[in-house]
Order: structure tokens, then C-alpha cells, then sequence
């Protein structure tokens, strides 16, 4: 399934990391974890949804595709538009806990390392750092940083009553049916009758914006399903 | 007689009083400047401790409907969840002599004959785990609910065990705050009144005559307005209940990690039953019995013994003062411009938690049927009283049927009950029905009973009062159909089983990061 270990330049000196994006790669997954600061990013390519977890946490996602494994952006000619959720960008690396401070990791079960020969190197001859890993490990702080901003940021949807489930019955051109089911997305009769001071709250403290841009990306709902049907008519499932 | 109902003035706080005034106030606009006056009067002296309380399902919709929130609400009032009443030794005291009167219906009730299924095919197992998952999750001590379900929603039907002196203290905090109800506290001296009867206002030592249009005497068993301004009589049902005292003791858990029971435990004793609740912190644990059948030194012995037995330990009990209980109800609960909603309407021994639910139900009906003038209110004060009336007869007859059907010798209070000069007749027909067809929403037809048909199942079943065949026969379908339903029931059972947490944990989870309000 996937093993995380403390990244260190002794026992991952020769590590190198396969970037391509192609399938076969680790990438082929439904969703993944954002935070208000990439929807804008996002909303441009991807529908932004919420779910909730085991604990009754609400957390933002990107929709990359309508079924489990399902990734509609990723093809043998690479991924197909110009932002690469950062959750994506990272992998194989991922922020873990070392004595509870954050540290860089690596799934060493994950399909893009390669022991030598081709691809990205981790560290340099001497035991730095490359570029490409200060790279990644910006990345990393960027989304760590960022997923702190969703406990608050879900806190506040809830509390204003702006969350609301939601299940799309998709039925294909070849009379496939799909549900999506267990997400939830804002309510906009409630967003729409928040009084004035509410309004300035949340636009000064940017989740104003945010909440604009999961609406907006609503759009791609529709891009989704014609992907799939393109891949269906392409014979791949 | 057209003057305008603008002001409601409670007296008493506690669960009744303030339950009612959150009711009234968040349903007529308290809060706001047209709204509904609500003013609560209640006396500064501290609240007596509470020993744990049962409620019914629909306390969830009442506390929705006051608008807080089932997190705060667990927290505050040491609250835990309660999937259903389990009756211990209430027929012959043998080992297997336990059942469970469950909150969610038979399951399939509407496509089968259960009954006849059962008693066909399945005559020697248990009815409740035949038709019903709960059992087995109350016997596994499982919560209702995940992590992840919604506030006040359900996996498997549930009210609460709680502190019915928090629950006061809780609500009242949120009806001053949060739905703009006045609270004065003060004694009241004496009750001013107009020379129609109607009540004109409330005089108190401290803030002068407090006036009204609509007065709820939610004041206990002391019953200020109705009993002793109004004179009217409390309806003893002494004869045909006789428990008419209660010994009430608190419990520390042995561990704090013990197992929090899921259900009411109510165990049969000589003359009378012991009632076992389970909050966060503590057990709330009771004798009620029959003076008239037994004596006090007796009953408490029995109650060390039970308390020791099921983990307790003598020297952590805390003991509370005992109580007399004067079984039965006024038969008009509105008189004038006054109505009593709690003790003050009446009380009968708290064998199925009856008595929170009765003041959910007054205090929606008034709220619900609100007169807007003082004309209309004696129309709606009859139907008040009918509706009310007929909920006590129903409730004496639930309790009672929980009696007549044991077998139990070894006292005279268990004779006593199977004499049919102490049985309500009505209770007589029904079960003279029942020898022959199961408890139905024929027997139990109006729109807002307090103990549906399937509660009468449970009882009868539990209790093993088999049915008798019918000299004529009847459509083979819906027999042939529950075999179908128990086989769901099973698979249910297995799935909520595996996807619900243990209830201590459920409690622990949401003391620490609360319930999605989604």
C-alpha cells in the first residue's frame, strides 16, 4: 500500500525519482486534498467538492474523476491541463511526523522510484540537496501550510450554514449510470442571503473568494463526463 | 374577550419549565420585537440534584427545534445515548427471563405477519432480537450512531439518559441568550386574579406583580396555580399502579472506562422494580416500590444488593432523599388562562420514561396551537385537556400492562396486579383482543400517541403472551413473508454491528471534537 519513512541522504542517496506523468505512476486516483489557497488554481481546470471523513471532518477536494482509481486528466500523452494539483506534484514524497516535528518523507512502495539509472536524482553526490528536491520540498510546505487553512475554513462554511450535500446521477451515451454520492458543495440561496456584515467578514478574510471560485468550478462537472464519454469511446475503460 | 395573547408567563424552572419556554420562544419570535413575551419565574434556590432521567426519540426533534446543538448538548448535561428500555425478571425471575422494548419498529412490520411468523416458526426465540437489531447492539454495547453521522441523526433510533437538573440549567442558558426569554428570579407570593377566574398576574417579593395572558404552571408537585390557586384534584391511580415510593441513589462507574449500558435497565423486585440509568459519570439508580406491599428498610437492602451486584461499590453511593410519589394526573390540566405542563399536570412511576415526553408533547401542542386571542383559548383548552386526559389513561395502561402479564408469586404486590378489580377496563378489552391478533394501530389510532402499537408488541412478546391460533384461517402471504423480514433483521443487525462504534467511545468522540452539524 505505501511506506513512509524519514527521508535521509544516507539511505536514499541513490534514489532516483521517475517525473513523468503517465499512468502506471501512483496517479490514478478520483481525488485529491486541496485547500483555499490552490482553488484558484483549480476552479480553472477541476470541479472542487468537500467531503467528510470518518471523524465528521469536512475537507476540500479536487475531482480528477466520477469513479474510485478514475483519473480523467491522465493519459499516455501526459496530463492534459497546465496545473498539476499540488498533492499530485508532490508524490512520492509527503510531510510526516518525526518526535511531532514535520519532516520530509518517501513512499518507498510508490511505482516512481527507481533504484539508479534514469530519472530525477533526490540528492547530490555529497549528500545535498538538488534542486529538484528543494522543488518538491516547497511543495510539501506549501501544502502542509495550506490543509491548516481547512479545519477553519469548514468551521466557518458549517457555522454559516453554506454546506450542503449533494449526489449527481450521471447516465453515459452507452447507457453506463454512475452515481456520485457523499459530497458536498455550497448552498448559494444561503450564500446569497447572508446579510452585510457577514459578507465583509468573509471577504476580508479572503473565504469570500474561495467560496467563489468552489462554485465556479462547478463548470467542470460537465468536462468530467465528456472525458469519460471520450474514453469510453476510445474503448478504454 | 378579543384581547390579544402577547405575553406568556412560566412558573417554575427546571427541564419542565425551561423545555416549555424554549419551545414557545424559539416557535413565536421571542427573540425579535414583534415576538411572542415569554417571562420564566423561577425560585433562586439551588435545583435538586438529578439522578439521571430517560427521554423518548422525540426529544431530539424538540432540542432541534430550540436550536441547540446536540454537541453542546451532551456535553453539558452529562447526557448518553438510550436505544430502548431492557425489562429484567419481570415475568418468572428465571435466568433467561430478560427483553427489550426497542424505539425502532418491528422491521418489515408493514409487508408481514411478524407476529404469527414468530409464533409459527420461531415460537422459542426471543421476539425483540427476531424483529429488531437493537438488542444486539445494546447487548454489545454499541453507540447509535458514527462519528461522522449528523447532529440528531440516527443509525439506529435513539433518545438520551440524561441530567434532568443540567438539562434546566443548559436550556435556560440558551432560551436567556439565544431566544430572548426573560427569566426573574424570585418567589411568588400570591397569585392576582381577574373576575372571570383567569389569572391576572403573578406577585413576587422582589419584582413586583408580574402580569400575563397565558400562565404555565410548570411549578412540580407543589402546582401553584392549578392545585393550589385552582383547586383542582389530582386523580390517584394508586390503585392501580401502588408504587407510590422511590429510593434514589447516584453510582460512580467502578472504572471510568466501564461499559455506559445502552438501554434503561428496569429489574423486577418483591414489590416494586429498580431502575438503572447510565450517564457520562455515573449511574442514576432507584427502588420504586410499594409501601403498601413492602417496607423502606427492605427496599433499600435490595437496592445495596442490586447496585453491589452490577458493579457498584456501598461506599461510593450517594445518597438522595426519598421520595413519595403520589401517582396520577389532573384530569383538567387548563383551567382559565392557566395550563400545567410537567409534575404540576401529574406523575406516574417513571417505568417507561414517560415523563419528559409528556412535556414535550403539552408544551408542542401550545406551542403549535398558541391562542392568539383570549376568546379562542377555551376551545383550544377542552382539546388541550381531552388530548391530555386520554395521553395519561394510555400511559396507565402501558405501565400496568407491564405488570398484569407476569407470574411471579413471591409477593402480593405481584398478586395484587393480576386482579382485574386493579386493571383499567379498557386495558381488559385490549388484551382480550390480543389473545387473538397483535397490538395494531387500531387499538392505538391517534395521530400522536405516546407509546405507539409496536410498544405494546415488545411488552406482550417480551413477557411471552402467546397468541392463539383463530378459529378461521387467514391469507398464507404475509406469513410466508416475515421469514423474509427476519432474515433482514438478522443481516442488519450484523451490519450496523460492525459499522457502529462502542458507545463509551461514541460519548468520548464527541465530548472531544463534537458531532458534523451535516
Amino acid at each position: 500500500m505505501s511506506r513512509n519513512v524519514l527521508l535521509n541522504n544516507v539511505d536514499h542517496h541513490a534514489l532516483r525519482i521517475d517525473t513523468r506523468r503517465a499512468p502506471g505512476l501512483g496517479d490514478e486516483v478520483m481525488s485529491v486534498l486541496t485547500f483555499p489557497g490552490e482553488f484558484r488554481q483549480l476552479q480553472a481546470h477541476y470541479p472542487i467538492v468537500f467531503r467528510k471523513d470518518a471523524m465528521g471532518a469536512f475537507h476540500p477536494l479536487a475531482l480528477l474523476g466520477l469513479r474510485e482509481h478514475e483519473n480523467l486528466f491522465l493519459g499516455e500523452a501526459g496530463w492534459d491541463v497546465p496545473y498539476l494539483p499540488l498533492a499530485i506534484e508532490r508524490k512520492p514524497f509527503l510531510i510526516g511526523s518525526n518526535d511531532g516535528e514535520p519532516m520530509v518523507h518517501i513512499d518507498l512502495d510508490s511505482p516512481r522510484i527507481v533504484d539508479g539509472g534514469a530519472g530525477e536524482p533526490v540528492f547530490k553526490e555529497f549528500g545535498g540537496n538538488t534542486e529538484y528536491l528543494e522543488r518538491v520540498s516547497s511543495v510539501l510546505r506549501a501544502l502542509h501550510e495550506g490543509l491548516q487553512q481547512n479545519a477553519g475554513f469548514a468551521e466557518l462554511l458549517l457555522s454559516l450554514e453554506l454546506l450542503e450535500p449533494f449526489a449527481l446521477d450521471v447516465a453515459l451515451r452507452d447507457g453506463t449510470k454512475i452515481r456520485l454520492d457523499g459530497f458536498y458543495g455550497i448552498n448559494e440561496e444561503r450564500l446569497r442571503a447572508l446579510d452585510g456584515p457577514t459578507l465583509e467578514r468573509l471577504s476580508r478574510s479572503g473565504a469570500l473568494e474561495a467560496i467563489h471560485m468552489v462554485i465556479a468550478s462547478g463548470m467542470h462537472f460537465r468536462d468530467l463526463i465528456e472525458r469519460l464519454e471520450r474514453r469510453h469511446a476510445a474503448g478504454r475503460h | 374577550m378579543t384581547h390579544p395573547i402577547r405575553h406568556v408567563v412560566i412558573l417554575g424552572g427546571g427541564s419542565a419549565g425551561w423545555l416549555t419556554a424554549g419551545v414557545i420562544a424559539a416557535d413565536h419570535a421571542t427573540q425579535g420585537p414583534d415576538g411572542l413575551k415569554v417571562t420564566l419565574i423561577e425560585s433562586p434556590d439551588v435545583a435538586t440534584i438529578g439522578v439521571g432521567e430517560g427521554t423518548w426519540p422525540t426529544i431530539r426533534d424538540t432540542l432541534r427545534r430550540i436550536g441547540v446543538g446536540e454537541s453542546d448538548f451532551v456535553r453539558e448535561c452529562d447526557a448518553a445515548f438510550k436505544q430502548g428500555s431492557q425489562f429484567v425478571d419481570w415475568r418468572n425471575g428465571a435466568p433467561d427471563d430478560r427483553y427489550y422494548h426497542p424505539f425502532a419498529l418491528p422491521g418489515g412490520y408493514e409487508e408481514a405477519d411478524l407476529v404469527t411468523g414468530w409464533r409459527q416458526h420461531h415460537a422459542q426465540a426471543p421476539f425483540d432480537y427476531l424483529v429488531c437489531a437493537q438488542p444486539w447492539l445494546c447487548d454489545a454495547n454499541k453507540g447509535p450512531k458514527q462519528f461522522s453521522t449528523p447532529e440528531y441523526a440516527a443509525v439506529s433510533n435513539y433518545s438520551y439518559h440524561l441530567d434532568a437538573a443540567k438539562l434546566g440549567v443548559f436550556l435556560r442558558k440558551h432560551c436567556i441568550e439565544k431566544l430572548g426569554v426573560r427569566q426573574v428570579s424570585d418567589h411568588v407570593t400570591e397569585v392576582v386574579a381577574h373576575e372571570n377566574g383567569d389569572i391576572a398576574a403573578l406577585r413576587t417579593r422582589e419584582h413586583g406583580d408580574i402580569a400575563g395572558d397565558l400562565f404555565i404552571d410548570c411549578s412540580g408537585q407543589r402546582a401553584l396555580l392549578i392545585g393550589q390557586h385552582y383547586g383542582e384534584p389530582i386523580d390517584s391511580q394508586k390503585h392501580l399502579l401502588f408504587n407510590d415510593r422511590a429510593i434514589a441513589v447516584q453510582v460512580p462507574y467502578a472504572d471510568p472506562q466501564a461499559p455506559i449500558a445502552c438501554q434503561t435497565i428496569s429489574t423486577a423486585q418483591r414489590y416494586g422494580w429498580i431502575w438503572d440509568i447510565g450517564l457520562q459519570t455515573r449511574r442514576g439508580i432507584g427502588h420504586v416500590y410499594s409501601s403498601t406491599h413492602g417496607g423502606e428498610q427492605e427496599a433499600e437492602d435490595a437496592l445495596v444488593r442490586y447496585i453491589v451486584g452490577s458493579g457498584g461499590r456501598e461506599q461510593d453511593i450517594t445518597r438522595i432523599p426519598r421520595i413519595t410519589i403520589n401517582p396520577g394526573y389532573r384530569r383538567r390540566a387548563w383551567r382559565n388562562n392557566c395550563v400545567a405542563v410537567g409534575l404540576a399536570s401529574g406523575f406516574l412511576e417513571p417505568l417507561e420514561a414517560s415523563s419528559l415526553v409528556l412535556v414535550e408533547l403539552a408544551a408542542a401542542m401550545i406551542s403549535d396551537q398558541m391562542p392568539a386571542t383570549r376568546d379562542t383559548m377555551d376551545v383550544l383548552a377542552e382539546r388541550f385537556n381531552d388530548t391530555s386526559l386520554y395521553r395519561w389513561e394510555r400511559v396507565v395502561d402501558f405501565l400496568k400492562l407491564h405488570y398484569v402479564l407476569s407470574q411471579r408469586e413471591d409477593s402480593d404486590f405481584w398478586r395484587d396486579h393480576r386482579r382485574p378489580e386493579t386493571q383499567p377496563e379498557r386495558l381488559r378489552q385490549l388484551m382480550s383482543l390480543w389473545r387473538y391478533q397483535p397490538p395494531s394501530r387500531y387499538d392505538l389510532y391517534r395521530i400522536e400517541e405516546v407509546f405507539p402499537w409496536a410498544s405494546y408488541q415488545y411488552i406482550l412478546y417480551g413477557m411471552r403472551f402467546m397468541p392463539e391460533t383463530r378459529p378461521a384461517g387467514q391469507r398464507p402471504e404475509p406469513v410466508q413473508r416475515a421469514e423474509g423480514c427476519f432474515r433482514e433483521t438478522a443481516e442488519l443487525a450484523r451490519q450496523m454491528h460492525a459499522a457502529l462504534p462502542g458507545h463509551r467511545e461514541l460519548i468520548d468522540h464527541i465530548r472531544t471534537r463534537g458531532l458534523p452539524r451535516i
